[in-house]
C-alpha cells in the first residue's frame, strides 16, 4: 500500500505550501489517540461492561418467513431457576422503531421474517437465559409469503402489512430535471440495462450490544454502540413514554465501538428489549449479539434492482440519465428504505447531465430489513451508472478515459439537483488514474483495466431539519484540552481529527487534547456520525470553539505581557513574541483564576453547515461541499474457473486537504477492501427468507491474505468550507470500486456482469452465454473453448 | 458457549489414551489440535463425557522420511510441521501444498493432519493428496495395531473406518515412484482462510510419454474424499497428450457426486472438477518429466 500526494494548480496559487510548513499538526501522519489502548485491552467495549445486579437478556427470534403466532407459553422458561423476566409481543405497550414506525420490538400476532423477535428473557446468567429461550415454545400458522420485491408489487401477492393495504411503501421517490423524453430522441447514442445488488453486511469485529438501566426515579441509562448518540436518546425517550415515564431522563453512554459502517444509523429491537426487560425486571439488562445473530438480526445494505438508461450526443455529451429502481425493504423499514435519497447525487450530478429522471419503490418483503451502510446507496447506484458509461462509451466509439473527462464535473458547476459544485478534483482524478494505470498499455490474455469516479457529500448532508454538532472546550490550570464533542468515535477515528484540529489552533501538542464523546449527559447535541461528516462538521465545531478559546487566550495574554495580540503568536504550549518564548499558556490560565474576577477557559461551539433540505421536487444543495475521486484496476480473469484476480488498483481522491494522511490512508485502502468484497466475494445469502451463511467461513468477508496491492492517490483541493480546507471521506473509498472491477473485468475478457457479487460461477456463466450454447468456458490447458457435454 | 462438565486426561503415553478409550467408549471424545472438537463442542453438537489429550503423546508427533521406504508422518503433527518439512516440500509438494492452503495461521499451529482426517469432513483438505499418493494409516487399539488405506477410510461426512477403541497413530505415504509427480489444485471463493469449494489431488507416473500409474483423489465433491477411477482408469497406459487430458479431467467432473450448497452450485463444483483435475494432472505431470 502506498500514498501519493498531489497537490492541485488552484492550491499552490493559494500558496499552500507556505500554509503546509506552519502547521504542527495538521497534516501529520499522527498515530490514533485510542490506539496503544485498543491494542493493549485497555478500551472498554460493551462486551466489557457489568452494572451491579446486571441480568443477562436473550431474544427469541421466529423459526418462519411469515406465519401468525398461535400461541406463546412461556410457562416452563418462566420456572427456570435464575430467570428473572419472559417478555412476548402481548406483554408490552406497543412501542413502534424505525422511519415508518412499523416495528414493534417484539412481535404480537404474526411475524413477516427470520429475524423477527417474538419473546424475549432476562435471567442471572447468560447460559440460564440461553437455556430459558430453548424452553419457550411458539406454535406458528405458516402463511403464504413473498421474497421478490418485484413480485411482491403483483396484486395477488401475499401482504406482509395488512393494515398497509399494500407492498408498496409510501415514499415516493421521483425527480425529473430538464427533459428526458426529448434527450431520449436527440440522444445520437443510447443504452439501457439492468443491473442489480443484494444484501452484504458491515461484518464489524464488535458484535451490537446494550445495556439498559434504570434508577430508582425511572431515569434511563443505555449503554450501547450507537453512530447517533442524540437521536438514539430521541427514541429511547419515545419509548419510555410509551411506556408511561414522562419528562425522563435519558442519558445515552456509548462505549468503544468495533466498527460502525452505518450499521448503528437506527435504534435496533434489542436496545428497546434490553429497556424492556430492564423496566419489567427493575434491573439493568445486558444483551450482547452473538456472531450468528449479528449476521442475521442486524440490518444489512439495501439490495436494489435497477433498470438505467443513458445517451450522448455525438461529441460525447452526456444528454440524459434515466434510472428507476425496485427496493426489497424486507418486513419492516429502517434506513434502507430512505438510501434514494442519497442515491439521487450520483445519478443526478456524478458527470455533468442535463435531463434526469429517477424513481425508486420500496417493497415489503418477508426478507430482513436493510439499514445504512458506507455509501448509503451511492455503491448500488454508481454500480449501474459507471457500468452504463463504460457501455455508452463503447456504443459511441469514444475511449472511456476520454468520455470520462468530456463529462467530468468542473468546479463552479450546479447540477440539476441543485447541488453546488465548489471545488472538484475529478479531472485530477481521472486523470492520476488514468496516468498511473497506463490504459494503453500492450493487452495480455485475460487481462484488462476499468475505471469508475464517484461524488459523494464531503460537507455534511442535510438530511435532518438540523445537520450541525455542538462542542464544549475545556482548558485546564496546566494547558491541557478537554474537548466534548457531540461526533462519535466508532473506530474511524474521530477523536484523533478533532484533537488534531483544535492542538493546531491552541498551539499545543495532540497529546494535551482529550476528547470526549461517549455519553450524551456530558457531551453536546449532533446529528450523528453518518454522510461522512464527522471531520467536517465536527470538525468545524470543534475549530471553532478552539478559536473562541484562541481568541480568548491571546487577548489574556496580550494583557498579561503588554506585548499586542497581533505581535503574539501561540504555539508549542506558549505565547511567542519576536521569535521568543513569552508566557507558557499554563502560567496565563493558571492566573487567570486565581485572581478577583477571575474566569474559567471554556468556550462552546454549534456548527451547522451551510447545506440546504431537499425540496419537494428533490433538490437542493444537499451538501456544503463534494467529494470526488476516481478507481483504476486492472484484473486477470481465469477464463476456466471465472476466478477475478486484481493486479493493481489505485484509488484518486479528491479529499480537501488530508489532516492525518495515515487515519486517511486507513479510509482509502479499508474502503477499496470493502469495495472489493462487494464487488466479488460478498453476499449475504438469503434462501426464502433464510440467512444461509451466518458466519465467517461462509460470508465471504475478504480477510487480511486477500488485502491488495492498492495505492491511494490524494488529491488535495483546499475546500474554503472545511476544517483546514477538509472534506468528508469515510464513505467514498468503497463506491466505486464494483464498477470499476466489472468494467475491467468487461475489458478483460468482453463480458459484463450485471450482478453483484461477481462471482465465478457468474463469470463462466457470462462467458458461456457470450459464446453461445456450445461452449462451456475457456480450456485451462489449451486456452481454447471448451464444448459444453 | 459454556461447556458442559466434562472429565479431560492428558496421557502422556499411547498406551495410557487407549486404556482411557477403551474405559469410557463413546462417551469420550479424542482431542489432538481441538480445531474442530473444541468448536463442535462449544455449539453443543458434541457433548462428551470425557476428552482425551492426546499432545502430550510425543510418539504421535513425529515426521520421519525413509527414501527407501517412504514418509511416516505422526497424526499428532501439526498441519505447520507438515507444510515446513523439508523431506515433505522435496519429495511430497502436493502434501505440503494442502497443508499449506487450508485454514489460516493459528488453526495450522494447533490443527493436526491426523485430525483433518478423523474429522472426515468431505472437503478435509490433506485427503485428495494423500490418497492420491497410496496413503495408509495405522488406528491403534489396546488389542491390536491395524493398516488401513484411505481410500477405505472415510465412510460418510465424519464417519470412518476407525473403531470406537481406536486412535490414529500415524499416516503413512510409499516413496514416489521414480518418474512421477504429484499436485494439489482447489478453489475456493477468497485466497485466504477458506474452505475448498472442489480440490483436486493427482499423481501420475511417466514412463516413455506413456502414463503408466495414475491416481486421483477428488476433495468436497462427495460425501467422502473420492478416487477418480473411470478417470484413473481411461488414462493409465495411455500415451500422454493434451486431448486425453482433456477427457480424463471430464470423465473425473462425471463421476463427481457434488451437491449444490452456499458456497458453489452442483453444476460448477462438476466444471472445477474438471478444471483442476486438468490443472493438477498438468502439474504432476510437469513434475514427473522433470524428475
Amino acid at each position: 500500500m502506498q500514498t501519493v500526494l498531489y497537490v492541485t494548480d488552484d492550491q499552490e496559487r493559494k500558496g499552500n505550501k507556505e500554509i503546509m510548513e506552519e502547521f504542527t499538526v495538521i497534516g501529520k501522519r499522527i498515530s490514533k489517540v485510542d490506539a496503544v489502548d485498543k491494542a493493549t485491552g485497555r478500551a472498554l467495549y460493551i462486551q466489557d461492561f457489568k452494572l451491579p445486579g446486571m441480568l443477562y437478556g436473550k431474544i427469541l427470534y421466529s423459526k418462519y418467513p411469515h406465519a401468525r403466532i398461535i400461541r406463546v407459553n412461556t410457562e416452563k422458561a418462566k420456572a427456570l431457576p435464575g430467570v428473572i423476566t419472559v417478555l412476548t409481543g402481548e406483554d408490552i405497550p406497543p412501542v413502534r422503531l424505525g422511519v415508518y414506525k412499523d416495528n414493534p420490538p417484539l412481535k404480537a400476532g404474526k411475524v413477516r421474517s427470520y429475524r423477527d423477535e417474538v419473546a424475549a428473557v432476562a435471567a442471572t446468567d447468560l447460559e440460564t437465559a440461553r437455556e430459558a429461550i430453548n424452553l419457550i415454545e411458539v406454535t406458528y400458522e405458516a402463511v403464504p409469503a413473498i421474497f421478490d420485491p418485484e413480485e411482491a408489487l403483483k396484486p395477488e401477492a401475499p401482504l406482509v402489512h395488512e393494515n398497509h393495504k399494500t407492498n408498496l411503501l409510501k415514499m415516493p421517490w421521483n425527480l425529473h430535471y430538464g427533459d428526458v423524453e426529448a434527450a431520449k430522441i436527440e440522444a445520437a447514442f443510447n443504452v439501457e440495462e439492468r443491473f442489480s445488488t443484494t444484501w452484504v453486511t458491515h461484518c464489524c469485529m464488535g458484535t451490537s450490544g446494550a445495556i439498559a438501566d434504570f434508577d430508582h426515579a425511572d431515569n434511563l441509562t443505555v449503554y450501547t454502540n450507537t453512530q447517533i448518540p442524540s437521536l438514539a436518546q430521541k427514541d429511547f425517550q419515545e419509548t419510555l413514554k410509551v411506556l408511561g415515564f414522562k419528562d425522563k431522563r435519558v442519558r445515552v453512554i456509548k462505549p468503544c465501538i468495533g466498527g460502525g459502517f452505518g450499521s448503528k444509523l437506527d435504534t435496533y429491537a434489542y436496545e428497546h428489549v434490553a429497556i424492556l426487560l430492564a423496566w419489567r425486571s427493575r434491573r439493568p439488562v445486558k444483551i450482547v449479539f452473538e456472531r450468528e445473530e449479528e449476521f442475521c438480526a442486524t440490518s444489512p445494505r439495501q439490495p436494489t434492482v435497477t433498470y438505467i438508461s443513458m445517451g450522448c450526443d455525438k461529441e460525447g455529451k452526456l444528454l440524459y440519465r434515466d434510472m428507476s429502481m425496485v427496493l426489497d425493504n424486507g418486513a419492516y423499514t429502517s434506513w434502507g428504505a430512505t438510501t434514494p435519497s442519497v442515491m439521487m447525487m450520483p445519478i443526478t450530478s456524478l458527470y455533468r447531465v442535463p435531463n434526469v429522471r429517477y424513481n425508486a419503490k420500496c417493497v415489503y418483503t418477508n426478507n430482513t430489513y436493510s439499514q445504512a451502510m458506507r455509501g448509503y446507496g451511492n455503491p448500488q447506484a454508481t454500480f449501474a451508472i459507471e457500468s452504463a458509461m463504460d457501455m455508452l462509451a463503447e456504443a459511441a466509439g469514444i475511449d472511456r478515459v476520454e468520455f470520462r473527462r468530456i463529462n467530468s464535473n468542473q468546479p463552479g458547476d450546479v447540477t440539476p439537483q441543485g447541488l453546488k459544485i465548489t471545488t472538484c478534483g475529478l479531472p485530477e482524478c481521472i486523470e492520476a488514474v488514468s496516468r498511473d494505470l497506463e490504459f494503453g498499455r500492450p493487452r495480455e490474455k485475460g487481462v484488462g483495466v476499468g475505471l469508475a469516479s464517484l461524488i459523494h457529500v464531503g460537507g455534511g448532508a442535510r438530511i435532518y431539519k438540523s445537520d450541525g454538532c455542538g462542542t464544549i472546550i475545556k482548558m485546564d490550570d496546566y494547558g491541557k484540552v478537554d474537548v466534548f464533542t457531540g461526533a462519535s468515535d466508532m473506530g474511524q477515528g474521530a477523536d484523533t481529527i478533532i484533537a488534531q484540529i483544535v492542538a493546531e489552533e491552541l498551539g499545543v501538542k495532540v497529546e494535551d487534547v482529550h476528547v470526549f464523546h461517549q455519553d450524551t449527559d456530558i457531551c453536546p447535541w449532533d446529528v450523528g456520525a453518518h454522510a461522512s461528516r464527522t471531520t467536517f462538521v465536527a470538525g468545524n465545531s470543534a475549530l471553532g470553539a478552539a478559536r473562541k478559546i484562541r481568541h480568548r487566550l491571546l487577548n489574556m495574554a496580550s494583557e498579561t505581557t503588554g506585548i499586542d495580540e497581533d505581535k503574539l503568536t501561540l504555539k508549542n504550549r506558549a505565547f511567542f513574541a519576536d521569535g521568543k518564548q513569552v508566557l507558557p499558556i499554563g502560567k496565563l490560565l493558571r492566573g487567570s483564576h486565581f485572581k478577583p474576577r477571575g474566569e474559567m477557559m471554556m468556550a462552546d461551539n454549534f456548527y451547522d453547515p451551510p447545506n440546504e433540505n431537499m425540496g419537494r421536487d428533490f433538490s437542493g444543495n444537499m451538501s456544503a461541499t463534494y467529494s470526488f475521486g476516481t478507481h483504476g484496476v486492472r484484473v486477470k480473469v481465469d477464463e476456466a474457473t471465472g476466478k477475478v484476480e486484481i493486479l493493481d488498483y489505485i484509488a484518486a481522491h479528491d479529499v480537501g486537504r488530508a489532516i492525518n494522511p495515515m487515519l486517511l490512508d486507513g479510509q482509502v485502502h479499508g474502503g477499496v477492501l470493502m469495495g472489493v468484497g462487494y464487488a466479488l466475494t460478498e453476499q449475504v445469502i438469503l434462501e426464502n427468507g433464510r440467512n444461509m451463511n451466518p458466519d465467517f467461513r461462509d460470508y465471504k468477508i475478504l480477510t487480511a491474505m486477500d488485502a491488495i496491492h492498492s495505492k491511494a492517490v490524494v488529491i488535495e483541493t483546499v475546500d474554503e468550507q472545511g476544517p483546514f480546507g477538509a472534506k468528508g471521506i469515510g464513505e467514498p473509498g468503497c463506491v466505486p470500486t464494483a464498477p470499476a472491477i466489472a468494467n475491467a473485468i468487461y475489458d478483460a475478457i468482453g463480458v459484463r456482469i450485471k450482478d453483484l457479487p461477481i462471482t465465478p460461477e457468474k463469470v463462466l456463466a457470462a462467458i458461456k452465454k457470450k459464446n453461445g450454447a456450445v461452449s462451456c468456458g475457456i480450456d485451462a490447458f489449451t486456452q481454447k473453448e471448451q464444448p459444453c457435454e | 458457549m459454556r461447556l458442559p462438565k466434562f472429565e479431560y486426561f492428558e496421557p502422556e503415553t499411547l498406551e495410557e489414551a487407549l486404556r482411557l478409550l477403551a474405559e469410557w467408549r463413546e462417551r469420550v471424545c479424542v482431542l489432538a489440535g481441538g480445531t474442530d472438537v473444541l468448536v463442535k463442542m462449544r455449539n453443543g453438537r458434541l457433548k462428551p463425557g470425557a476428552v482425551i489429550a492426546l499432545e502430550r503423546i510425543s510418539s504421535l508427533n513425529g515426521i520421519g522420511f525413509d527414501l527407501r521406504k517412504g514418509l511416516t508422518i505422526g497424526a499428532g503433527a501439526k498441519l505447520s510441521d507438515v507444510t515446513s518439512h523439508p523431506d515433505i516440500l522435496r519429495y511430497y509438494p502436493a502434501i505440503a501444498r494442502a497443508a499449506r492452503v487450508m485454514a489460516n495461521v493459528q488453526v495450522r499451529n494447533m490443527g493436526t493432519i491426523g485430525g483433518n482426517l478423523c474429522n472426515a469432513a468431505p472437503s478435509a483438505e490433506n485427503a485428495p493428496p494423500l490418497m492420491a499418493l497410496g496413503a495408509v494409516v495405522t488406528a491403534a487399539s489396546l488389542e491390536e495395531e491395524r493398516r488401513i488405506t484411505l481410500d477405505d477410510f472415510f465412510r460418510g461426512p465424519g464417519l470412518t473406518a476407525m473403531k470406537p477403541e481406536e486412535i490414529m497413530t500415524s499416516i503413512f505415504v510409499p516413496t514416489p515412484p521414480a518418474n512421477s509427480g504429484a499436485s494439489y489444485q482447489r478453489i475456493s471463493a477468497r485466497c485466504g482462510v477458506d474452505i475448498a469449494a472442489v480440490s483436486v489431488g493427482a499423481m501420475i507416473m511417466i514412463e516413455d510419454t506413456v502414463c503408466r500409474e495414475v491416481r486421483i483423489a477428488l476433495g468436497a465433491v462427495a460425501p467422502v474424499p473420492m478416487r477418480a477411477l473411470s478417470a484413473e482408469a481411461f488414462l493409465k497406459e495411455k500415451v500422454w497428450s493434451e486431448e486425453f487430458l482433456r477427457e480424463a479431467a471430464r470423465i473425473s467432473a462425471d463421476e463427481s457426486r457434488p451437491i449444490s450448497d452456499v458456497r458453489a452450485s452442483l453444476e460448477f463444483r462438476k466444471q472445477m472438477v474438471a478444471v483442476m483435475t486438468q490443472r493438477a494432472l498438468e502439474e504432476a505431470y510437469g513434475r514427473a518429466i522433470k524428475r
